[in-house]
């Protein structure tokens, strides 16, 4: 049964006899000359109803009526003709603080208040300390409201609104209120309603919000209904019928359908939505802020029903989007640029894609993992992993293939600098998300002309199987096999495997430099650049803090060994005052041996939290070794006589708890100098053996 | 299908005027006490000068009237000082304060609210019949002065009182009708606030304040206008103001001649405006 049923209602608005004022017109003269007042029609035919539990959005332009039957449904003003019917009570947050007496205290207004809304003293005396506390007023509770700031003046009203517990809420462009804060909590306050059951009717001009709050969306044009459908479709039509249809193109090939919208991209497949009400979208950071591809003003140059170029003028940045939109071979691409006239700074570009709800699992190169639900308390957005640098191939799994495709997306022509990574959004956008940033390095700019950015390559129909192949053939490109030996790269380490089993843990295999006091570990780079040449991996990644960026090469040697180099390229003059390369073996390592001396590695103790060396002897040595029952013997070598590093057997903290093999070259007198330009810091490697040999 | 919490016909139903109006009960004294309080919140005196205020003017009248003209406002008992004078004025002065104020206010009480009517669906005669609630706030703060005064320059009233407080009762009643048409209909028509206030100076003179009938019905009857007294006396207050007073101060229960008419109009009035308010009830808020 609907809780609003609203028939055939119309509403004419009389300039009323008597007000002179408005038009000019009315008055005794015209009274005398039986001159009729002129009316209005503000609602014609207006028909439907809403369910309980449902959120219903109504747009349209100004003056389409929007507010007159909000107000309606309200009982503010009753319709000319027809009926409105309201199944529970209503509380219209048409405006906060409606009521409000400047001169009463905080207090006095919030009991006024909810007496307005049909509130017994004895009902609000039990609500009033949540009220208070919600509205964050503290003690200004007990001063007059003139003395308030406009927003604790909204702040309390929408306390008091958002707790009088009507069935059904009528909320008319209340969101955009009070600081960011206050709007997350408002947010959420809408979020935990909505999911308690609440029905909501909202107006409002953002078309996001409406977007993503609303399961239904009507649509108004001068005072008459003139679409009920989902949110996406209804501000598409919204938008096309009134907005400017300029940057609107639709593209179909078989069951995708893609629909571009003023710098939003929406996918369907067999008509449903792939994309969250949100779109795919880009941004760019410019002194510290951003201004979305729906910034822009956005036009269409090349127009077919498969294929579209689409270029978004941003004025203020002076920066022209040019989109390409198009299928090939079943894939659907997308394609970034950048044009300007002058070379222009910015930090970062950034494609969002916002995928929907029905999405549960991720995958990114070889890693995968499943997205929590998101509940009314998620006011930020969480990462699903740490930003990495892209695979070939990142994809998303849809809980139920038959109705939502998986799909799996691959990268082209990206910049060595993009870094991607899945998020789950806030409650209010709801989303999965796939972030893919690109940060300009300091000084760089996007030059005058055009710059090639992202390329998405989707494959829509590929399904769960094809995308966890894919995914394993990623891992596998990754990793280095040396007979028995593997050596898997990932992110500024390496995990060693034997015989599929893993013998090294916490950063596994990784290198760091000590500059200024500082350790900087491999781990910690941003890692740009993997390449595949051969059976040799070849890395770069980055120092965030100091001009250098290291690369590694990680290659298979004799059976059982593998080869690890590692090349500083020092950016500026470089002075490390020491560095060292590792192995983290797990704790069941037993003995270490080193040219000249061995060991047993001692227990690790809860209370060690620093590592500690093992040997006494500090001469440069050319290996050392580890080993332990059931354990293949793992040897750390240093082939390259003309660097002097120590081989150095180490016990971990105890949270890290593991043995190491370290590589270490210290300056013995000041600094390591390099001077600008690449130098081989180090070249080893690892051999295992089967225990016993 | 169970029965709607709301429906567009409800806020102009007369049958649902009564539940309306116990639902809105506690948000009219809620108004009631809100608007006594601002009006005198930044007042350092605060509620004293709803003594102050009539006390004032019981002077001045009383200054004019007994002592520039040396005229007499109402029979004075024998034993009566000249303080009986003053008393016999503020009987009058009160009744037709509360009515001006309560008029005035219930005017523009629709207009003043235009936050709420236009935001909020509540019953809306609580507006107008807030503002007669804080004027009947005065009224009683006024009544007590009189009794005050009474007591000491009059002496202990009679037990015909009791009519006079039932009197002032009508009186309410008359005011209430009165505001709740004016509100609605200085919303349709703005003219009608003024009027009032060119109505109410006119009745001020026109009413037994600050003289008696007795004085008018000579001052007609000297000019050959007899016929006019009854004219004089269609105004409802002439009647019950001239009733309070014998009862309060002669010992008189009040004539049914005398006070049929004013309770007639009261009734009449209160229920007029009743329905005529709840006619209009549904569409005020597009003519604030």
């Amino acid at each position: 049964m609907a809780i609003i049923e609203v028939e055939n209602v119309n509403k004419r608005f009389r300039s009323a006899r008597g007000v002179r004022a408005l038009l000019g017109r009315g008055g005794l003269p015209d009274l005398v000359r039986g001159r009729r007042a002129e009316e209005v029609t503000a609602l014609e035919g207006i028909t439907f109803s809403v369910d309980p539990g449902e959120s219903v959005g109504l747009i349209g332009a100004n003056g389409s009526g929007k507010s007159t039957l909000l107000k309606i449904i309200a009982g503010v003003t009753v319709p000319t003709e027809g009926s409105v019917r309201v199944y529970g009570r209503v509380a219209s947050l048409l405006e906060l603080g409606a009521g409000f007496h400047p001169l009463l205290s905080g207090r006095e207004n919030v009991y006024l208040n909810a007496g307005i809304y049909g509130m017994r003293r004895a009902q609000v005396d039990a609500i009033f300390d949540c009220i208070a506390e919600f509205s964050g007023i503290g003690k200004f509770i007990d001063f007059p409201v003139a003395t308030y700031s406009s927003g604790m003046y909204v702040r309390l009203g929408f306390a008091v609104a958002a707790h009088v517990n009507p069935d059904i809420f009528l909320i008319d462009e209340v969101l955009a209120v009070g600081d960011e804060e206050f709007q997350r909590k408002c947010r959420r306050r809408i979020g935990e309603l909505i999911e308690q059951g609440k029905t909501m009717l909202f107006v409002s001009h953002d078309l996001a919000i409406i977007n993503v709050l609303c399961r239904r969306v009507i649509l108004l044009n001068r005072g008459r209904l003139i679409a009920r459908d989902t949110p996406a479709k209804a501000i598409d039509f919204y938008l096309r019928q009134i907005g400017a249809p300029k940057g609107i193109h639709t593209l179909k090939q078989g069951p995708a359908e893609v629909v571009l919208c003023n710098g939003r991209i929406s996918l369907y497949y067999r008509q449903e939505e792939i994309t969250s009400p949100l779109g795919f979208r880009t941004q760019v950071s410019r002194l510290g802020g951003w201004r979305g591809s729906q910034d822009a003003e956005w036009t269409l140059t090349e127009v077919s029903e498969t294929r579209c170029v689409a270029r978004g003028y941003d004025a203020k940045l002076g920066l022209t989007h040019v989109w390409e939109l198009g299928f090939d071979g079943g894939d659907f691409v997308w394609s970034v640029a950048y044009e300007c006239a002058q070379p222009l700074d910015v930090e970062m570009l950034e494609a969002t894609l916002f995928f929907g709800m029905a999405y549960t699992g991720w995958m990114y190169g070889e890693a995968s993992g499943g997205f929590h639900d998101i509940v009314p308390d998620d006011t930020t957005w969480a990462p699903m992993m740490a930003a990495e640098i892209l695979p070939e191939a990142a994809g998303i799994l849809a809980a139920d293939e038959q109705r939502q495709p998986s799909v799996s997306m691959t990268f082209e022509n990206t910049g060595p600098l993009a870094l991607g990574n899945w998020q789950n959004t806030d409650y209010l956008s709801k989303s999965r998300v796939f972030r893919l940033e690109e940060r300009l390095g300091k000084g760089e700019a996007l030059p005058s002309g055009t710059r090639k950015s992202f390329c998405f390559r989707f494959n829509l129909g590929s399904g769960r199987k094809e995308i966890e192949r894919r995914s394993r053939e990623q891992g596998l490109r990754r990793t280095v096999v040396s007979g028995r030996l593997q050596a898997r790269f990932k992110r500024g380490q390496f995990e060693i495997l034997y015989d599929d089993r893993l013998i090294t843990t916490g950063v596994h295999g990784y290198a760091s430099l000590l500059i200024q006091g500082l350790w900087n570990d491999s781990s910690n780079l941003r890692w740009e650049r993997l390449e595949r040449d051969g059976e040799a991996l070849r890395a770069i990644g980055a120092s965030r803090r100091f001009p250098f960026r290291m690369h590694w090469s990680i290659f298979p040697k004799s059976p059982g060994a593998i080869a690890w180099t590692i090349d500083l390229e020092a950016l500026e003059d470089l002075d490390v005052q020491e560095y060292q390369a590792s192995v983290l073996l797990v704790e069941e390592y037993a003995r270490w041996t080193t040219a000249t001396e061995s060991g047993e590695f001692p227990p690790i103790r809860a209370d060690d939290d620093d590592w500690v060396h093992l040997n006494r002897d500090y001469a440069v040595g050319s290996s050392v070794r580890a080993e332990g029952p059931g354990l293949p013997a793992v040897t750390l070598r240093n082939d390259e006589v003309d660097i002097p590093l120590r081989m150095t057997a180490l016990n971990t903290g105890f949270h890290q708890r593991a043995r190491v093999l370290q590589a270490l070259r210290a300056a013995d007198h000041g600094l390591i100098h390099f001077p600008r330009g690449t130098h081989q810091i180090f070249a080893g490697e690892i051999v295992v053996v089967p225990a016993g040999e | 299908m169970s029965k709607p919490f709301y429906t567009n016909e409800y806020p102009t139903q007369l049958r649902r005027l009564i539940p309306d109006l116990l639902r809105g009960r506690e948000l009219l004294f809620d108004l009631v006490w809100k608007d006594v309080r601002i009006r005198y919140r930044y007042a350092m005196l605060g509620l004293m000068w709803a003594v102050i205020e009539p006390l004032f003017m019981m002077l001045v009248l009383t200054f004019v009237i007994s002592v520039v003209f040396q005229i007499q406002p109402g029979r004075r008992p024998e034993n009566a000082g000249p303080g009986f004078d003053a008393v016999f004025i503020l009987a009058g002065l009160l009744t037709w304060q509360f009515l001006a104020a309560a008029l005035t206010s219930s005017a523009r009480s629709l207009i003043d609210g235009e936050n709420l009517v236009t935001k909020v669906n509540f019953p809306r005669e609580v507006l107008p019949l807030a503002a007669i609630g804080s004027a009947c706030v005065n009224l009683v703060i006024g009544l007590v002065l009189l009794s005050v005064l009474h007591l000491a320059f009059v002496g202990m009233p009679p037990a015909t009182a009791g009519w006079a407080a039932a009197l002032v009762l009508v009186v309410v009643l008359l005011a209430a009708g009165l505001g709740l048409l004016i509100s609605t209909l200085n919303l349709a028509f703005r003219d009608v606030g003024y009027i009032t206030n060119a109505a109410l100076l006119f009745g001020f003179y026109a009413t037994p304040v600050f003289y008696s009938p007795s004085m008018v019905e000579n001052a007609l009857a000297a000019r050959d206008l007899d016929w006019l007294y009854p004219i004089y006396f269609a105004n409802p207050m002439a009647g019950t103001i001239t009733a309070i007073r014998d009862a309060l101060f002669y010992g008189q229960t009040p004539s049914a001649s005398l006070i049929a008419w004013p309770i007639a109009c009261a009734a009449g009035s209160f229920a007029a405006g009743l329905i005529v308010f709840r006619r209009r009830a549904g569409t005020l808020a597009d003519q604030v």
